[in-house]
């Protein structure tokens, strides 16, 4: 069984750091994505307590299934019920019922970790099984953990932050939107066995600034709840029980940091041009409203990206009103200050919404989401382009919201989505209902079909926008989420180098803006390239603007020119990757 | 101690039913009963324990193996015996 190793001594592990700064806590260790069965590591006086809850726990099931057979008997007769007796005998099996109480002595676990434990052992010895038929019935004593524990967690949802506060939180995985609910204020840091840097989860933990750990193998199981450890959101390292003069390096280092913080909040003011007078626009993706304020502390030019789509999993049942959707535009467009903000209409997947025959998807990322969903369900982007054509109203008279649409893979696309728009602008002058005129619509590129219509697509459209992470992905047709072939993933590979270049000659022989959001616009090596490009307007996760300010600052667009054009004639990853580290040793970047 | 092997001939084999039946069976006698299939070597399974009965995968065509300890002994091996033969009242 797991988890009855009784280390003492230091032990270190790598992981994938995806926000920079040190975390020093206590481990506090949550058992599912969801952050619902949490591991405790109870006091030895309240074992016995928690062995009585279990008792309790199990009688409880009991009677459930006791009334369930009763019931079932009465309606279909005796021989129906035989199922649930099974799941009765197992309530009663003294066997297992002694595995757990066992666990929870030996581990100090609350009950909920014991029985998910102990029953995940007893499911990997069912698996085993070879008989079809027999192995099948591995689901009985699934369900029957899974009726204990709903038992015990009773209907009270664990708040995260208030147990988790001043800890550090381990876990195989986290959902997103659990993550977006986490407090920087009071939870330290987190590590999770799965994910890589491009990750939602990790894309969350930057925008939160919250150090954070991710793909660093079996974590969860290697660390107890309480034991001191130690995060390094820049390295990736993990430290499990720090001896003293680790602690005292860390300690050194999280006040450095933290001292480079409050730098990075003094320097804000400072314009972000290059050493040769060129002025860089350096914009903030933003997911939750609430991250408007680390958008103000760091002074960005306007809000690049804002994935609208979050209102949709914040929203209390299902998709937001126009109401619920006009007021956060407003705020986004009032808070984000004379440069405003782009919307990009939602990137949601057809799963999201209960459409007439829709069909399961295999592979969801390439399936009906994004504009396709848009165009699919037109009264739902009605709704949309609504909201932000009124909430795009600024007392000036000007447009201060731009509309994105994202994942577009032809112009049909565009026209018909245009005809949408300006359908509904119509709709809103009919009515006599306030709203911006002119709202500039612009074009995401980030699938390969787009890039090579890049010159078409500018052509009807006020701006382009290149969403890096999504276009890498599908130019090397890697799933970047996938542990077996994320080091494919490669925003410097030469393809993905070149169809941006080519994008950016489109824009600059167009006169068209264009802008880069994705996570390329927050690494400084690629940033330099992406400059040498002629890319000057880039939008990034905004706790990034600080460091990409000083780079900018530092550094001459000629210079820049140059090296992007060495790069652009390099033939494979790892020679842009090797010239690269040449290049820019040395130089802090 | 008396034992005796019995060839498993239900068509689904120990199934969840045909296990509930038998931990039922079992429970009824004081004696302490054993079950385990010659044909793998594993630790013979405590016939009142439901989950070591459904571990014990024992499909149609498998033969198991009653090891009975106690004072009723005779009563419990032979209500098994019967339990199993008679196809635990299935097919």
């Amino acid at each position: 069984m797991r988890n009855q190793r009784k280390k003492t001594g230091e032990s270190r592990f790598e992981g994938t750091g995806v926000c920079h700064g040190v975390a020093i806590g206590r481990a506090f260790l949550v058992d599912d994505p969801r952050g619902r069965i949490v591991r405790l590591f109870l006091p030895a006086e309240q074992l016995e307590a928690e062995i009585f809850r279990f008792r309790q726990a199990v009688l409880i099931a009991q009677q459930q299934v006791q009334g369930a057979i009763e019931r079932l008997q009465a309606a279909l007769g005796a021989d129906r019920a035989y199922i649930l007796e099974a799941h009765l005998l197992l309530l009663q099996d003294r066997d297992i019922g002694q595995q757990i109480e066992t666990f929870i002595r030996d581990n100090h676990a609350n009950a909920e970790w014991a029985v998910r434990d102990v029953t995940a052992t007893l499911l990997t010895l069912y698996a085993k099984i070879t008989d079809d038929y027999l192995r099948e019935r591995g689901s009985d004593i699934a369900d029957v953990s899974h009726r204990l524990i709903k038992i015990l967690s009773g209907s009270k949802i664990y708040d995260l932050n208030e147990m988790a506060s001043g800890s550090i939180i381990v876990a195989d995985d986290l959902l997103p939107s659990v993550t977006a609910d986490l407090d920087p204020q009071r939870v330290l840091g987190f590590v999770t066995n799965a994910g890589g840097w491009a990750s939602h989860t990790s894309i969350m933990a930057r925008s939160l600034n919250l150090p954070a750990v991710v793909g660093a193998g079996d974590i969860a199981s290697m660390v107890r709840s309480g034991e001191t450890m130690i995060i390094d959101g820049a390295t990736g390292t993990v430290i499990l029980r720090p001896s003293p003069e680790t602690l005292r390096f860390y300690t050194d280092q999280r006040e450095r940091l933290r001292q480079q913080q409050r730098f990075d909040i003094e320097e804000r003011e400072l314009p972000a041009v290059t050493r040769d007078g060129v002025e860089i626009r350096l914009r903030a993706n933003i997911e939750l409203i609430e991250e408007i304020d680390l958008f103000q502390r760091f002074n960005a030019a306007g809000v690049g990206l804002y994935r609208s789509e979050f209102l949709y999993s914040n929203a209390a049942n299902g998709l937001p009103t126009e109401e619920e959707q006009y007021e956060a535009y407003r705020f986004v467009a009032e808070m984000s200050g004379r440069e405003g903000a782009v919307v990009r209409t939602f990137d949601l997947g057809g799963d999201k919404l209960h459409l007439e025959g829709y069909q399961p998807e295999r592979n969801p990322a390439l399936g009906l989401r994004a504009i396709r969903l848009s165009l699919a369900a037109p009264s739902i982007f009605r709704t949309q382009i609504r909201a932000i054509l009124r909430a795009a109203l600024h007392p000036d008279g000007h447009a201060r919201l731009k509309i994105l649409l994202p994942f577009v893979s032809n112009l049909d696309e565009v026209r018909t989505a245009r005809a949408i728009i300006e359908d509904v602008a119509r709709e809103l002058r009919a009515e006599g209902t306030p709203h911006a005129s002119g709202v500039p619509v612009g074009i995401m590129i980030e699938v390969p079909a787009a890039v090579i219509l890049a010159e078409p697509l500018a052509r009807e459209s006020e701006f382009l926008s290149l969403g890096t992470n999504d276009l890498t992905q599908a130019m090397l047709a890697v799933d970047r989420g996938n542990q077996n072939v994320d080091q494919i993933f490669d925003p410097l590979h030469p393809a993905v180098l070149r169809a941006i270049n080519a994008v950016a000659e489109v824009a600059r022989h167009l006169g068209i803006p264009l802008n880069v959001c994705g996570e390329m616009a927050s690494n400084p090596a690629q940033v330099v390239l992406l400059l040498g490009m002629g890319l000057t307007d880039l939008s990034m996760t905004p706790s990034a603007i600080p460091a990409i300010r000083r780079l900018v600052r530092s550094l001459s667009l000629d210079e820049a020119r140059q090296l992007a054009s060495q790069v652009l004639s390099l033939t494979t990853p790892r020679e842009v990757h090797q010239y690269l580290a040449a290049r820019l040793a040395g130089t802090g970047r | 101690m008396r034992q005796e092997t019995v060839l498993i001939t239900n068509r689904l084999g120990l199934h969840a039913r045909a296990a509930a039946r038998l931990v039922r069976l079992a429970g009824q006698f004081q004696s302490r009963i054993m079950l385990s299939r010659p044909d793998i070597d594993r630790q013979p399974a405590d016939a009142q324990s439901i989950f070591g009965v459904l571990l014990l995968a024992a499909a149609q065509g498998t033969e198991i193996r009653i090891e009975v300890d106690g004072a009723d002994e005779e009563e419990a091996l032979a209500a098994i015996v019967r339990l199993i033969m008679d196809k635990f009242g299935e097919d």
